[in-house]
């Protein structure tokens, strides 16, 4: 990795003297951006500084492609717990600052129906927005959830695919060869959400430690595969298959470890996430009739893992030094995931966007929080002003088994085709384990300045 | 005999002097316009739009444009921006399989995802500039209007035949008047209106015929109602381009036309 970042240095040096103007293509920007939390007892965010490089070679059969981020992150809690820069593909919990990370880094090599490419990829599976079911090749990064777009909270994965393109079919396959863990944000931090961990983190005199999970051993056996064939006809579809690890976090309870040291207790909260190989057998379509444009997914998943309710894993009442077993709190289920999107455009520069779609659990016992049918509700308005000077987005998501809701406004105003600036509210409501209830202590106002070149 | 030959000629004088007394009827330029335009479908442009807004503002778009003469079907466009950042790398591709069935996906790299979006957009503002989606799609069908020649005058030192079209099916406007060169059977101006009021008009200045096709390099639009113009300016041009099929393809759109 540390290669990869000279490489990366001496080809934004090159480029930015000229030297290759007509070999590379180099773009970036720099974020300033501060948080006005709205509730008392939410955890300080500093403001950040960060900053985006994406280099592309321009020939067109061998292709070299890099998007680097990095920056003072403000959601990571002071002094940061891993002081190393570069983002790796080993912990889960790493919260540091300054950081930066490989989002993308790969080479290509294109023909007019092959293409190939090795390196650090992000891949957009599916139809859906937000959550699309067959999307699963990339885990999230969950630090700064629910504030960041579909497309960022992605971590790049090293992989190699190929896709080969005829017509109106398209098939791509691709190969994960290791496990790259989720993103967790540590307890303390903004974005932790409210956890068992959070609520013992959150008592006067109590430090609770993070244990990194001990990874599946990186053999080809604990490799990801998946496969996408599509068609480009007038109605569109995609058959999706994925096997490997699924990238949505779980957690096991082992046992929790209370002990004294220095007038304070010290805390192992004997909860670590867990990673589990599941299947996944998928379909999308997208069509447009008339002024509406429609997508649709499915996927059927086979061994899905859920946590129980948290009341079940065996927590004491009282935190007092000792050593206490947790209860299973993992239960296996295969899975039908199904959604509907559409697209309504009301008038000039406005987009509706409604998105609906259901998690049915096909094995549930009662003692798992997620209710055995779960749905969420998407709503989207983008209007643009002036020419797409000003533009605004409201966004409503609504998960109705839970009763849990997030509201998001935000407006953007362009000054230049370099500078712009952004304003965005968000709010959530909702029961302490739910999706968007979790982060209830999270209403915040954001201000955001970007300066791209 | 005389008074009969009297009427006659009378009534050639008065079919001369009404309107249908032009040489071409509105239908027949446009037809010449759509021999031009088909002409001109397979091409790669280059181009510069300035956006220029009521207070001074300015912001610039680079922007390239591949087609294809698609036949049996109508023909193909792919439409890549290069700068802002903001926008580099979104683009949106065109299947006409009739001049007036067309499919439409866009790109943007934000997203990673290309989307299918309905044709009812055509008439909307063309990322925040003054020209439409339907000014970067490719030749209409000439059966979806009406034409009448409403005078003939000179625009812009050439020789222009003034039509007004409207269109027979549901647009953002109810007609518009369009100067067209004549024997260069391109437009030098158009004005579009909203019923009787002005909302939107162009003018097509620096004409330059390329491998024998009449190419304005330089056109102002400009939104009457927010007082907002356009400049777009054509900076490469190449005709009889024969891009394969593949440019043409949800992955070239994904890949920047690369």
């Amino acid at each position: 990795m540390k290669k990869a970042l000279v490489v990366t240095m001496l080809l934004a040096v090159c480029a930015s003297t000229g030297f290759a103007e007509d070999f590379l293509s180099v773009s970036g920007r720099l974020n300033l951006r501060g948080v006005i939390p709205l509730n008392n007892n939410s955890a300080t965010e500093y403001p950040s500084l960060l900053g985006r490089v994406k280099i592309d070679t321009t020939p067109p059969t061998w292709k070299f492609h890099l998007w680097l981020e990095g920056g003072w992150d403000g959601s990571v809690d002071l002094p940061a717990h891993d002081h190393s820069v570069l983002k790796t593909w080993d912990e889960v919990y790493q919260s540091t600052t300054p950081f930066l990370e490989f989002k993308e880094l790969y080479g290509a090599y294109s023909t007019d129906i092959l293409e190939i490419r090795a390196g650090v990829q992000r891949f957009s599976w599916g139809r859906l927005d937000e959550y699309p079911v067959n999307d699963l090749l990339n885990p999230w990064d969950y630090t700064q959830f629910l504030r960041k777009s579909l497309e960022d909270r992605k971590i790049g994965v090293p992989s190699l695919s190929a896709r080969v393109s005829k017509g109106d079919w398209n098939v791509e396959a691709v190969w994960v060869p290791i496990l790259v863990p989720y993103r967790l944000p540590l307890p303390t931090e903004r974005w932790a959400g409210s956890t068992e961990i959070t609520a013992l983190a959150d008592q006067p005199g109590v430090e609770v430690l993070t244990r990194e999970p001990d990874l599946p051993a990186r053999n080809l056996k604990n490799s990801s595969v998946g496969v996408r064939l599509q068609n480009t006809g007038p109605v569109e579809w995609g058959i999706t298959l994925f096997h490997g690890y699924d990238p949505r976090p779980v957690f096991k309870a082992t046992t929790l470890v209370v002990t004294p040291e220095s007038g304070q207790l010290v805390v192992d909260p004997g909860i670590v996430p867990d990673f589990h190989k599941m299947s996944s057998f998928g379909l999308d379509v997208a069509a447009v009739k008339g002024d509406w444009s429609f997508r649709a997914e499915a996927a059927y998943a086979v061994g899905r893992y859920f946590n129980t309710q948290r009341e079940l894993w065996g927590y004491p009442s009282d935190i007092t030094p000792g050593r206490y077993d947790l209860n299973p709190n993992e239960h296996k289920s295969d899975t039908i995931e199904y959604g509907l999107g559409v697209d309504y455009r009301l008038f000039e520069d406005c987009l509706l966007t409604l998105q609906a779609q259901q998690t049915v659990i096909l094995n549930r016992p009662e003692t798992l929080y997620d209710r055995k049918f779960e749905t969420l509700f998407w709503a989207n308005l983008k209007n643009g002003f002036l020419n797409q000077k000003v533009e605004t987005n409201l966004n409503l998501a609504y998960n109705p088994e839970h009763g849990d809701t997030m509201a998001k406004a935000n407006a953007w105003y362009v000054f230049t085709d370099s500078w712009k600036a952004g304003v965005t509210a968000v709010a959530f409501w909702g029961p302490s384990q739910s999706l968007f209830g979790r982060y209830s202590k999270n209403d915040q106002i954001e201000a955001e300045v970007i300066f791209s070149w | 005999m005389i008074k009969s030959r009297v009427g006659f000629y009378l009534f050639l004088a008065v079919l001369m002097a009404s309107p249908c007394a032009f040489a071409m009827s509105g239908r027949d330029v446009y037809e010449k316009v759509q021999e031009v335009r088909e002409r001109g479908l397979d091409r790669k442009t280059e181009a510069t739009m300035v956006l220029y807004d009521r207070g001074g503002g300015k912001r610039t778009r680079t922007l390239t444009e591949y087609g294809r003469n698609a036949s049996p079907e109508a023909y193909k466009v792919l439409v890549v921006f290069n700068s802002p950042a903001d926008l580099k790398g979104v683009g949106f591709l065109i299947h006409a399989h009739t001049f007036a069935d067309r499919d439409l996906w866009a790109y943007f790299p934000e997203y990673k995802r290309v989307r299918r979006i309905p044709t009812a957009s055509q008439d909307d503002s063309f990322f925040g500039s003054d020209f439409s989606y339907d000014d970067f799609s490719g030749p209409p069908n000439l059966n979806d209007y009406t034409y009448k020649i409403l005078r003939e005058e000179t625009f812009d030192g050439k020789p222009c035949y003034v039509v007004e079209v409207k269109p027979k099916i549901r647009r953002k406007y109810t007609s518009y008047i369009a100067w067209v060169a004549k024997n260069l059977w391109v437009h030098t101006r158009i004005e579009y209106y909203q019923d009787k009021e002005l909302y939107r008009s162009g003018a097509f200045r620096d004409i330059r015929t390329i491998d024998g096709i009449p190419t304005p390099f330089k056109i102002e639009m400009e939104n009457h109602k927010t007082r907002h113009r356009t400049v777009l300016t054509v900076g490469n041009i190449r005709y009889r381009t024969s891009f394969p099929n593949e440019l043409f393809s949800q992955r070239a759109l994904e890949r920047g036309g690369k």
